[in-house]
């Protein structure tokens, strides 16, 4: 991750903002960043999204493409993670150098959506056992201003939601061979229920205390964090403890129930969010990709 | 790409035969008495055998077998890094988490897929914390581990063999980092899971059904790693990793023995 540098001073500072439940940016310890959404912003892809929290900026874009299912799960579609550090983010992740948090965030995320409550895959076949669609989320990380899973997350969460597959029927073909016939109506698509997709909440411990959302300069006064991937009705899908340091059981219980108590909020709050920008159709102002 | 006439041309990708079989009777996580195959009792661990110090050449080995699950870990270093970076006065750990091509059910690749590559990171999470890295700026320790079979629980096997590993090798450390996993299904708890009590993403539909392992230094009372995957309530995880908690404490004293009797026996 793009590494700030701070002096021990300024870890004090931070360390004991934290303490008094005052963050340098004024926040509560269980408060995220300001957020702001957009949906449907690439046309080439199915369904897009770009979140900015803060100073992070991601954008995601989801393709839906034909393919063939996996055998032993030929009845079923498939979710492809791949996420992309730009060099444009920091130049740490020029070449390779963004592989390794690459590979982290998309196992996370492929982990926290890899059970069959989290989306219909099934809905997702379309010949079982020879044709499905696949869908490939690919996650552009932008600028690093901190927090990245759990933006990635609502991203991936948000794009999922704008994302529109067309209809397909399947024909019987002279010699019984089977014919794909796709609409091309741009209205006879279908959407995906993301009722219960999770989100992921970092929660990384500073000093005695655990922060949600933490930016840039708290992540680096941090050693070890706790990701949890939590749907709306509070369901933990995956847990993780990451970075160097360790953890008090009795801490990481803590932090498991902060996390469930804002990952269920969180939830919440974005299908609101993305139900009300549906609703307003054509008639959503376009904010712009970048402002 | 040119052809290779003297081979014969198949197709560029093979697939295990077993995906062409008639799906066979789903074998149920228990049987009809509410007992585990393997005539466990729920809270019971696979026979474990441990043993330090397996590979000569190396700074630091040790060999992990859970019936059928067998680890094998070496220790390297400390010793200079070779790619030259930044200046740390830290010292450096890698890991390589590696399942042997032969040792799952479908054939694995040579090169690190995705799922290796996730568990060497877990696997370096779980370690670092516990080693001193300070006594060794500049330098760096490598760890390998390589699962000769997999019958489930690798990683809690991978961590613990590491782990005595490191102390056999003689690198300072806070503590040893023992390891143990969970499989949950509905009410039902087992430790240890086998590989066909492992949680797979593809079966059941029910609540709280998934998999966890605790990576825990006992002396210090600390979580080193920590990861689940499947749906879980948070007070049934809660639970879970006390209950993993409890059985690091539980072997904590044998491992430690079987450490010393490893490194007697060199003497």
């Amino acid at each position: 991750m793009a590494d700030v540098l701070l002096s021990d001073a300024e870890k004090t500072f931070i360390l004991h903002g934290i303490q008094d439940n005052l963050r340098e940016d004024g926040r509560g310890c269980d408060d995220y960043r300001h957020m702001e959404i957009e949906t449907d912003v690439v046309s080439n892809t199915s369904g897009s999204a770009r979140l900015r929290l803060a100073n992070t900026d991601v954008l995601v874009g989801v393709k839906a493409e034909l393919g063939v299912p996996e055998p032993i799960k030929p009845n079923q579609g498939r979710l492809e993670f791949f996420v992309d550090c730009s060099a444009n983010a920091t130049p740490e992740f020029e070449g390779r150098g963004g592989e390794v948090l690459a590979t982290e965030i998309s196992t996370i995320l492929s982990r926290a959506y890899d059970n069959p409550n989290a989306l219909d895959l099934k809905s997702l076949s379309v010949i079982p056992g020879s044709q499905c669609w696949i869908l490939y989320v690919d996650i552009l990380l932008l600028e690093c201003g901190g927090n990245l899973f759990d933006a990635a997350s609502i991203a991936v969460k948000a794009a999922l939601f704008s994302t529109k597959i067309p209809n397909v029927s399947v024909l019987k073909g002279d010699e019984g061979q089977m014919e794909l016939e796709i609409s091309d109506d741009p209205y006879d698509v279908k959407q995906l229920d993301i009722s219960s997709c999770p989100c992921l909440v970092t929660l990384s411990k500073i000093g005695y205390f655990h922060v949600v959302d933490a930016s840039q300069k708290e992540e680096a006064c941090c050693l070890a964090r706790v990701i949890m991937g939590i749907t709306q009705t509070g369901l933990v899908t995956a847990l993780k403890k990451e970075g160097s340091g360790s953890l008090d059981p009795e801490s990481v219980f803590d932090m498991m129930e902060t996390g469930k108590k804002v990952g269920e909020i969180l939830g919440k709050n974005l299908t609101a969010v993305l139900k009300e920008e549906a609703a307003l159709g054509k008639k959503r102002k376009l904010v712009g990709f970048l402002r | 790409m040119p052809i290779d006439t003297r081979r014969i041309t198949g197709p560029e990708t093979s697939q295990t035969p077993y995906s062409f079989c008639k799906e066979p009777e789903k074998k149920a996580l228990l049987d009809e008495n509410q007992e585990r195959w393997d005539g466990r009792s729920h809270d019971q661990m696979r026979p474990t055998f441990l043993r330090a110090g397996v590979i000569s050449q190396a700074k630091g080995s040790a060999y992990i077998e859970l019936n059928k699950t067998k680890v094998i870990c070496a220790v390297y270093g400390p010793r200079e890094i070779t790619r030259r970076e930044e200046f740390s006065m830290k010292g450096q750990l890698t890991c390589e988490f590696k399942f042997a091509t032969f040792s799952c059910q479908l054939r694995r690749q040579h090169q690190p897929d995705n799922q290796e590559k996730d568990l060497s990171i877990q696997l370096l999470e779980a370690l670092e914390p516990a080693v001193c890295l300070h006594k060794f700026p500049k330098a760096q320790v490598n760890v390998y581990a390589t699962v000769l079979e997999n019958d489930g629980s690798a990683l809690a096997a991978a961590i613990t063999c590491a782990s005595v590993a490191l102390a056999y090798a003689g690198i300072e450390m806070y503590d040893l980092v023992l390891s143990a996993s969970l499989r949950l299904a509905g009410d039902i708890v087992l430790l240890d899971p086998s590989e066909n009590e492992e949680f797979k993403p593809q079966m059941d539909l029910q609540v709280n059904n998934g998999s966890l392992t605790v990576g825990y230094m006992p002396s210090l009372n600390q979580i080193s790693a920590l990861t689940s995957s499947g749906e879980c309530q948070l007070d049934v995880l809660t639970k879970a990793i006390k209950l993993c908690i409890e059985n690091c404490q539980k072997v904590y004293p044998v491992i430690q023995h079987c450490l010393m009797k490893s490194k007697n026996l060199e003497e």
